[in-house]
C-alpha cells in the first residue's frame, strides 16, 4: 500500500493538473504495483483479504509516464466530474477525429500535459494528451469501436 | 427443434412452449450501473435516441429490457460503462443474494464479471468482494468488466473454487457454479443443435465440492447463492440435495420478483429432500430470458 507521503505527492499531482481535491479520495486506498496505482475502497475486511494470494487489487488509476502523473481513462470517468481544471470539452466530430489517431487544435492555455477529455453534455469520456494546443486522445482504441464515435450519443449523468 | 430437451419433457411445465421459446432469441436485457449513472437519466436519453427501455424487475429499477437493440455493446453507453448487457435471469442471483453495505462478500467463479459488478451495485461499492476466478485467461473479460463498470470495492483471487482456503468466513457467497450451460441454447437456425459439453458428466461432481466449500466459507447469519444455467437436476437439485445431507444447510425462501417453478423433487432413478422444493428454476417459456437454477442457502438454527 502507497505510505502517507507518496499518497499525498500522488494525490497533490493530480489535484494540481486537474484541480480534483485530494479529499475525493479519502474513502480509498492506493496501492502501488510496478510504474503504476491502483485505487481501492477503504474496508474493515481488507486485513482479512491480505492473507489471500491477491492477483489483483481495485481499479487501475495512475502510472508514472516520463515526468508526468497520468490518471487512468477509468479513473477520470469516476472522479473527472470532480475536476475544475486541465479539462477539454469536445464534440462528435473531434471526438471521431481522435479516435482516428489525429491530432485536434484546441484553443486553451494549458501547461502541456494530460487532460480530462469531456463529450459535450458532461460525458467525461476519458484522458487526453495535450501538447502545444492539440490534443490526442489516451483512451484505449481496443475499449472503444468505430460505431461508437460515429453516432449520436449519451445522457448527462 | 432440439431432441436433446426431450428428457425434461416430464418436469418443465408446458413444454411445448418452453421448445417454442428456444426459436427465438433471447431478448437483449440491460443492466444500468449506478455506479456511473442514475437509471432516469439514462432511459430518457436512449428513449430520445429511439431505443426505448422496459423495465423488466418490479423491484430492481436499474433491469430493463431493449427491445430492438442488437448490440448494446455498440453504444457510446456502453463504453462509458453507463450499461451493462446481462441476461435478466443472470442478474436475479445477485438480487437473491442480496449483499449489503460494507459487507465481505466472495464470489466463488467470478468470471467474466457480471454479477460481480452487480454486487458491487448493490453495495454501493462499499465493503469488499473477493471475485476468486481459477482460469488467468478468464482474470481478463473479469477485469475489463469491473473497470469499465467502475467497481472499485473487489480484489481478485485464482484459487480453485472447491479448495478457496479455509481462513476467514463471508457474509455473503456467490457460487455460480461451472455447468453445461443448457439454458443458453436456443434453436435459432436448422443447423443449431444442443451438445453438451465434453465434460458433461463430471460437472455435478466438481460442483458437490465447491458447494460444500462455499457452505465451510459461510459465516453465521450469512448466505449463499447457489446458481446454475442449465435445465439438468444433476447439476441443481442434486447438488443442493447433496449440501443437505452432509452439512447442517437449510434453504431460504426466494423472493426475486418475479414467477418461478419450485425445485423438483426427483428425476429419473435421484430423489431429492423435499427441502430442496425451495429452490427456484426459471425457465424462458415463464421468464423471457435464459434457463437458471437457484437455491439461496443459509446455516440451520
Amino acid at each position: 500500500m502507497a505510505g502517507e507521503d507518496e499518497r499525498h505527492t500522488l494525490l497533490s499531482s493530480l489535484e494540481d493538473r486537474f484541480g480534483i481535491p485530494e479529499a475525493v479520495f479519502d474513502p480509498y486506498l492506493l496501492f502501488k504495483r510496478k510504474k503504476s496505482w491502483t485505487l481501492l475502497r477503504a474496508s474493515v475486511h481488507l486485513s482479512e483479504a491480505a492473507q489471500l494470494k491477491v492477483s489483483r487489487i481495485g481499479l487501475k488509476a495512475l502510472e508514472r509516464v516520463g515526468r508526468f502523473l497520468k490518471p487512468t481513462t477509468r479513473l477520470v470517468q469516476i472522479f473527472g466530474f470532480a475536476a475544475s481544471k486541465a479539462t477539454v470539452e469536445i464534440d462528435q466530430e473531434a471526438l471521431r477525429r481522435l479516435w482516428e489517431g489525429e491530432e485536434v487544435p484546441v484553443d486553451h492555455n494549458l501547461d502541456n500535459g494530460y487532460v480530462i477529455l469531456r463529450l459535450k453534455g458532461d460525458r467525461v469520456l476519458g484522458v487526453g494528451l495535450y501538447i502545444d494546443g492539440r490534443i490526442r486522445s489516451q483512451i484505449p482504441k481496443k475499449d472503444m469501436r468505430e460505431i461508437m464515435v460515429t453516432h449520436e450519443t449519451t445522457p448527462r449523468p | 427443434m432440439a431432441p436433446f430437451f426431450e428428457r425434461y419433457r416430464d418436469i418443465i411445465p408446458e413444454f411445448p412452449l418452453f421448445e417454442e421459446s428456444l426459436q427465438r432469441p433471447v431478448p437483449v436485457h440491460l443492466r444500468i450501473n449506478t455506479l456511473k449513472i442514475e437509471p432516469t437519466a439514462l432511459f430518457n436519453t436512449l428513449s430520445e435516441k429511439g431505443i426505448p427501455l422496459k423495465r423488466s424487475s418490479k423491484r430492481d429499477p436499474t433491469l430493463f429490457y431493449a427491445p430492438g437493440l442488437d448490440s448494446p455493446g455498440n453504444l457510446l453507453e456502453y463504453f462509458l460503462g453507463y450499461i451493462h448487457p446481462q441476461a435478466y435471469t443472470s442478474c436475479l442471483a445477485s438480487l437473491a443474494l442480496c449483499p449489503e453495505r460494507e459487507g465481505l462478500v466472495l464470489d466463488m467463479c467470478a468470471s467474466p464479471g457480471g454479477k460481480t459488478s452487480h454486487m458491487a451495485q448493490l453495495m454501493e461499492n462499499t465493503g469488499l468482494i473477493i471475485a476468486n476466478e481459477l482460469y488467468p485467461d478468464r482474470h481478463v473479460p473479469l477485469g475489463h468488466t469491473l473497470n469499465r463498470l467502475g467497481v472499485l470495492n473487489t480484489v481478485i483471487t485464482a484459487y480453485q473454487a472447491q479448495q478457496f482456503p479455509l481462513r476467514h468466513r463471508f457474509d455473503r457467497i456467490l457460487l455460480d457454479a461451472p455447468c453445461s450451460g443448457e439454458g443458453t441454447f436456443r434453436n435459432l437456425s436448422p443447423e443449431a443443435v444442443y451438445r453438451p459439453p465434453r465434460k458433461e458428466n463430471r460437472f455435478p461432481d466438481l460442483q458437490k465440492r465447491m458447494i460444500l466449500r462455499g457452505f465451510d466459507l459461510l459465516d453465521q447469519p450469512g448466505e449463499m447463492v447457489y446458481a446454475t444455467c442449465t435445465f439438468n437436476p444433476r447439476e441443481n437439485e442434486g447438488v443442493v440435495n447433496f449440501l443437505l445431507q452432509n452439512r447442517d444447510a437449510c434453504l431460504l425462501p426466494i423472493d426475486v420478483g418475479c414467477v418461478y417453478e419450485p425445485g423438483i423433487s426427483g428425476w429419473r432413478e435421484e430423489s431429492y429432500d423435499r427441502a430442496v422444493e425451495n429452490s427456484a428454476r426459471f425457465y424462458p417459456h415463464r421468464n423471457g430470458s435464459v434457463g437458471f437454477f437457484m437455491a439461496r442457502i443459509g446455516r440451520r438454527g
